[in-house]
């Protein structure tokens, strides 16, 4: 059973406190996804498990054994970097032997291996060839291959996929959630991509800071963020805030709101510590608006994007508040033009 | 216009670099007296030198009226490089002819002769063409004694290797030379560089407290001069060396023999100097290189399970070829063509002079015979540019193509 569990994990780089008291289980089997903003810690927290940085303070353990004084290589793990890191000197082949060579394993043995691995990632075909002579997406499967063949009990990628195109991102992506399935190994991936981290997750954790902001499955941290910048941070276009004031519902989980000339009620209210009065935020998704001559959220169109799929519109109320309407209708609305839209409450939220 | 001028400067600087590289090899190819007597730009275009030829050599007394030959193959006959060929263009006559102002006696005079004038020489006609042949016709078959005669021949451009085969092979001393300085020189390139690139990976990247005070400490010392070091390192040599040879006395029966000295002068002492000197800029150069290698490839490794002395081999190693190509030119250059270190250090032995200081030795002895300092200075020459060529296919462009992004 192969889970990682943190727990009170801290790391700090002489002053700078780049995680704080991180508790954390995945389970085995897992597909983890570390996403925040550059800088919140995600891959300093990978590289930690991974044991590329100690720990200043706290536990990790990988399949129920504490790992921090074992080297990377002891861990169980095996880690796919952004850059690829493939050695550059070497064929695909002795690139993905590399590993089992160190270990001491038999030349049949590693050809069965490599030739395993190679076979999944349907790249036979380019054993012999050196790291310089592939592109992209095949480099990026090397280093993949390269994490496979060790057979580890938990995958790691650091942001596998940015340094590719749209395109190939995007089967990159398909191909690792296909892995995922076809190994079913734990898996933790880093990306500051939130689309990555919807599609491939069970299990999100977002950080900002170096703390876990929230934990959760895709659509739980979507429909239930548990505060304003995970709302904030998943879901595109983001989120639109307005500022106002609790008007009901106290210490419960349905709240009242009144501000910028909107006023809503039975709206879900995160944290049961405001009180009645007390500045608060409305949040909405773009998509969660719809156009309504008698709604009450009335804006001026400053920009209309047609994405061909999804119309998106950057309005500006009359207060100054920007906000976002996406539809997946294709709108005939112009740039300057006036349009009202109202909501429904139950997809509406209290920050 | 600025385009222009910019070749302008580029070729002059290359020819300003080039020239004394032409000099040395034209003038190393020439004979001696060529060498001796015109600059070696003159050796390009015929040019109109002083030659001494016999008519005949001496006791061929067959008598004859006319004897016909050729003025080449007289200057020819006793060498078989740097044939005379060309035009004569006359021969300057010395001797005594009737004179005009005093029917009954004769005046020496000293005059040029052109091709086709005919010329008194032992009472007989000499005439001679500009391409050498000559004919000397006298009244009566007779047999006349030798002459020579100084002929001004306008001379066909002529190289040969005679001062290489010389100076290689007609004594041993620029072997010897060439021997020991390889003995020195390759030795002293492959110590600093070994030593230096573990030291510049430990460095680069591994952690241990004190390692960037330590790196500023050994590159700082790099501006320590060789020649401050000289007495304190030989003492340090005659130290070791009485050291050794008492040992030696105890430890062996060499006083039988008269063989204990060990001599503190040697070529290890010059292979430690060297690796000495050489160690600070070899690190700074290598830890450089190394540390700015891909990180990701290092931590790969580290995952992969490699030891730091594996990823020193496996990884660091092969991905840093063209800076230790390039240190290893820049010691293999500096130790070859060093003399100051090699004559304070360096074994005296006259066999196990390194090349320089046989040069040196050589400005007294050949002095003027410069076709022959210049052939052994040209061989010191080719050694350096037989290894930069051959160690030029190591400095690799994109050696870390594909191993990291945009890499």
């Amino acid at each position: 059973m192969a889970q990682v569990a943190l727990k009170g994990v801290n790391k700090s780089f002489g002053n700078v406190h780049v995680i704080r008291d991180v508790d954390l289980q995945i389970d085995d089997g897992e597909f983890a996804v570390f996403v925040g903003p550059s800088g919140c810690g995600k891959s300093t927290l990978l590289r930690l498990i991974a044991g590329l940085e100690t720990i200043s303070s706290g536990e990790i353990s990988i399949a129920d054994r504490a790992v921090m004084d074992l080297p990377p290589s002891k861990r169980g793990i095996a880690m796919v970097f952004q850059s690829y890191a493939l050695y550059p000197h070497m064929t695909v082949f002795h690139n993905m032997a590399f590993s089992l060579d160190l270990q001491g394993f038999s030349k049949a043995e590693i050809h069965e291996r490599v030739e395993a691995a190679a076979k999944i990632l349907q790249m036979e075909h380019l054993l012999d060839r050196k790291p310089a002579a592939l592109s992209g997406g095949q480099r990026q499967r090397v280093a993949i291959g390269r994490a496979i063949v060790r057979n580890p009990d938990v995958f790691l990628f650091d942001e596998p996929l940015s340094n590719l195109d749209a395109a190939l991102r995007h089967d990159t992506r398909v191909e690792i959630a296909k892995l995922h399935n076809q190994l079913g190994a734990t898996t933790i991936y880093v990306t500051h991509d939130q689309v990555e981290a919807m599609t491939l997750a069970d299990k999100i954790v977002v950080l900002k800071d170096g703390e876990v902001m929230q934990v959760g499955a895709p659509m739980e941290l979507f429909n239930f963020p548990a505060n304003e910048f995970v709302a904030g941070f998943l879901g595109s276009p983001k989120m639109n805030f307005f500022d106002g004031v609790l008007t009901g519902g106290a210490n419960t989980d349905q709240g009242g709101f009144h501000g910028e000339g909107l006023t809503a009620d039975g709206v879900r209210l995160v944290g049961k510590t405001k009180a009645i009065g007390d500045s608060v935020r409305l949040g909405i998704r773009p998509q969660h608006l719809t156009m309504d001559p008698s709604g009450q959220l009335k804006g001026r169109a400053t920009l209309v994007e047609n994405l061909g799929t999804e119309t998106v519109i950057d309005l500006t109320s009359d207060n100054g508040t920007s906000f976002r309407f996406a539809s997946p209708e294709s709108l005939d609305v112009k740039t300057g033009q006036e349009v009202s839209f109202s909501f429904d409450p139950a997809t509406a939220h209290i920050f | 216009m600025t385009r222009t001028f910019k070749h302008v400067v580029l070729a002059l600087i290359v020819v300003i670099w080039v020239l004394p590289f032409v000099a040395l090899v034209t003038t190393s190819l020439r004979s001696e007296v060529a060498s001796k007597t015109s600059g070696f730009w003159t050796a390009f275009t015929p040019t109109e030198l002083g030659h001494r030829f016999g008519t005949h050599d001496r006791g061929e007394i067959e008598p004859f009226v006319t004897m016909s030959g050729n003025i080449f193959e007289r200057l020819n006959k006793d060498s078989d490089s740097f044939e005379v060929e060309g035009d004569v263009n006359s021969i300057l006559f010395t001797g005594r002819v009737p004179d005009p102002e005093n029917p009954e006696k004769t005046k020496l005079i000293r005059q040029l002769i052109y091709p086709g004038e005919p010329m008194d020489v032992r009472g007989g006609d000499f005439v001679f063409e500009s391409n050498g042949d000559f004919t000397w016709t006298f009244a009566e078959a007779t047999a006349p004694k030798p002459k020579n005669i100084d002929a001004f021949i306008e001379q066909n451009p002529v190289f040969g290797t005679d001062a290489y085969v010389e100076v290689l092979f007609e004594n041993k001393n620029v072997p010897n030379a060439l021997i020991a300085s390889f003995i020195v020189t390759i030795p002293a390139t492959i110590i600093p560089i070994t030593i230096a690139a573990f030291a510049a990976y430990a460095f680069a990247w591994m952690r241990f407290p004190g390692r960037d005070w330590l790196f500023v400490l050994v590159v700082s010392l790099m501006v320590v001069p060789t020649q401050l070091a000289f007495l304190p390192v030989l003492q340090g040599f005659s130290g070791i060396a009485s050291w050794a040879t008492s040992l030696n006395a105890w430890m062996t029966d060499c006083e039988a023999t008269k063989t204990c000295q060990v001599a503190s002068k040697s070529f290890a002492s010059l292979w430690v100097t060297h690796t000495a000197f050489g160690l600070p800029l070899a690190i700074y150069l290598l830890r450089n290189y190394i540390v700015g290698l891909p990180k990701e490839l290092l931590e790969s490794a580290r995952i992969d399970g490699a030891s730091h002395l594996q990823i020193f081999t496996k990884l660091i190693i092969p991905l840093s070829v063209p800076a230790l190509a390039s240190f290893s030119i820049f010691q293999f250059l500096w130790v070859w063509n060093d003399l100051i270190v090699a004559l304070y250090i360096g074994p005296a032995d006259s066999a196990d002079l390194v090349f320089p200081i046989r040069l040196q030795k050589q400005l007294g002895t050949f002095k003027d015979q410069l076709h022959l300092l210049n052939a052994s200075a040209v061989i010191s020459i080719i050694v350096p540019v037989i290894v930069f060529l051959s160690m030029q296919r190591y400095f690799i462009r994109g050696l870390l193509a594909g191993s990291v992004k945009g890499g």
